[in-house]
């Protein structure tokens, strides 16, 4: 299945809260966002991102469920995935879902080893979107992720 | 049976009936719980012991409808086993179209923040027990029945519940009079990590109804108004809130109860949080079955979070009440989730 991918390229600090950079790493990465292309939009901001990386949204446009696919937060992506895009540590994502679950507000991320696996499981599963540090897949679409009016505010 | 009973009869119906209609998928259940140790000492004498043992399942059903249920089972001396199994919540919910659910069962009355988040996971707890204003019967807990739910709607986030219950005397099973409570709660997160909320309970509770030890002899029109804020950010943070009460009955009235507290705490390094929390409960003469125990209570305490899953709080809690008198209490407690 034909992956449309959203190439992340930030410097996330910038959009930190001050109360928050004793716990930001402020080195810059490059994050991959992959999502199935059945349902996953082609573009969004920023915003848009990390809400529905936080499971703030349940349904895309379409009708169709959001799946969220991150690596575990214990490897190297799934550490700066924390940091840049939910503004946490990794013990913080973790209680983050836990939470929203035991809310009964949200599916739990499903958290892979391998990001072969994540790809995989993208790409496979409607709706799903995920984070990867780079594509391995030639063949993909990349489209870049615009900032936000009140990211630039 | 009466209109309103008709009418909600036939809107489940429909949408389970819809519901059924979409693919079905493997079906995918989940199994966690949660429980704690802890340790107090009060009036020179040192106690262990455990807390809530809460066994907590979800599962997938299809793409449209997933099963919630938390049961406890926690320490029970007038049962023959001395524990007891409470069936905390019990929910099945269909997800019909965008962040908007009819949610069906067993609740915890979306009323108050914590009533809405914590639930009986200890090792969410920001301190090892609740607010006094849960142990004095200040809100409903529970309720039974249907709600409407929307999350995080449009650029403020916005969120709703409307729930229509049993009401305040009832089991789990039937309704013990023709009145439904009703729960209409409303929050906005304005900024990453603030929720703002307020939500307003009506029930009536009818005469005969025992409650807490009292039997009521007239009918009781009560109505709760609350609000809360709520901060949980990396650095700092800090919950309020506050319900006033109005019992009313023919021969009193109406009597206003209010109660309140303020938590905060601060992360001094990733994992470790002191903390603070002050209680304040304000009961007035004449209310039906909320006894006039006044109750002010300040706790202090240090949170270490191990991981997610892992939580340790050491306390020292100065509680002053009308009737009881003045206690002094350090506890420590070790809440896990699995």
């Amino acid at each position: 299945m034909k992956l449309v991918f959203i190439n992340l390229a930030l410097v996330l600090s910038l959009f930190m809260n001050s109360f928050e950079d004793s716990f930001i790493n402020t080195q810059e990465t490059e994050l991959t966002i992959v999502g199935n292309v059945k349902s996953v939009p082609t573009d969004m901001d920023l915003e848009q991102l990390k809400s529905v990386l936080k499971g703030e949204r349940l349904r895309w446009d379409d009708g169709s469920k959001v799946v969220i696919a991150l690596m575990k937060t214990d490897t190297p992506i799934g550490l700066t995935t924390s940091k840049r895009l939910f503004n946490m540590t990794g013990n913080q994502v973790n209680k983050h879902f836990l939470a929203l679950v035991f809310q009964g507000k949200v599916k739990a991320p499903t958290f892979f080893d391998s990001a072969d696996e994540l790809e995989a499981f993208v790409a496979h599963t409607p709706g799903a979107i995920g984070v990867l540090r780079k594509v391995n897949d030639a063949q993909l679409n990349t489209i870049l992720v615009v900032k936000s009016k009140s990211d630039q505010d | 049976m009466r209109r309103i009973d008709r009418i909600l009869v036939i809107i489940i119906s429909c949408f389970f009936c819809l519901s059924f209609c979409n693919d079905i998928v493997a079906q995918k259940t989940k199994i966690r719980g949660f429980v704690d140790v802890s340790a107090f000492f009060q009036d020179d004498k040192l106690n262990f012991g455990i807390g809530e043992y809460d066994l907590f399942i979800t599962s997938e059903l299809n793409d449209h409808i997933s099963f919630l249920g938390e049961t406890v089972f926690k320490y029970d001396p007038s049962s023959s086993t001395e524990f007891s199994v409470g069936v905390e919540r019990v929910i099945i919910n269909y997800n019909y179209k965008g962040n908007h659910s009819l949610l069906a069962g067993k609740h915890h009355t979306p009323i108050n923040y914590w009533n809405d988040t914590y639930h009986h996971g200890r090792v969410f707890f920001p301190t090892i027990g609740r607010p006094l204003l849960f142990s004095a019967h200040i809100i409903p807990i529970h309720t039974t029945g249907l709600a409407l739910q929307g999350l995080n709607l449009g650029k403020l986030k916005f969120g709703y519940n409307l729930m229509v219950g049993n009401g305040i005397g009832s089991n789990e099973i039937t309704d013990n009079d023709k009145y439904k409570s009703i729960t209409a709660a409303v929050h906005i997160k304005p900024l990453e990590n603030l929720q703002i909320g307020a939500s307003f309970y009506n029930d009536i509770i009818s005469e005969g109804v025992e409650l807490y030890g009292t039997v009521l002899d007239e009918q009781v029109n009560q109505q709760l108004y609350s609000g809360s804020v709520a901060y949980f950010g990396n650095r700092f943070e800090v919950l309020a809130e506050g319900t006033l009460v109005n019992n009313s009955t023919d021969s009193e009235g109406d009597v206003q109860s209010f109660a309140s507290y303020l938590y905060a705490g601060v992360y001094i390094k990733e994992k470790w949080v002191p903390y603070f929390r002050l209680d304040y409960l304000n009961f007035q003469d004449g209310d039906p079955y909320l006894g006039n125990n006044d109750t002010s209570s300040i706790i202090t305490g240090l949170r270490y979070e191990i991981n997610y899953l892992m939580v340790i709080k050491l306390e020292y809690q100065y509680e002053d009440r009308d009737i009881t008198g003045i206690e002094n209490r350090i506890s420590v407690q070790f809440a896990i989730g699995f």
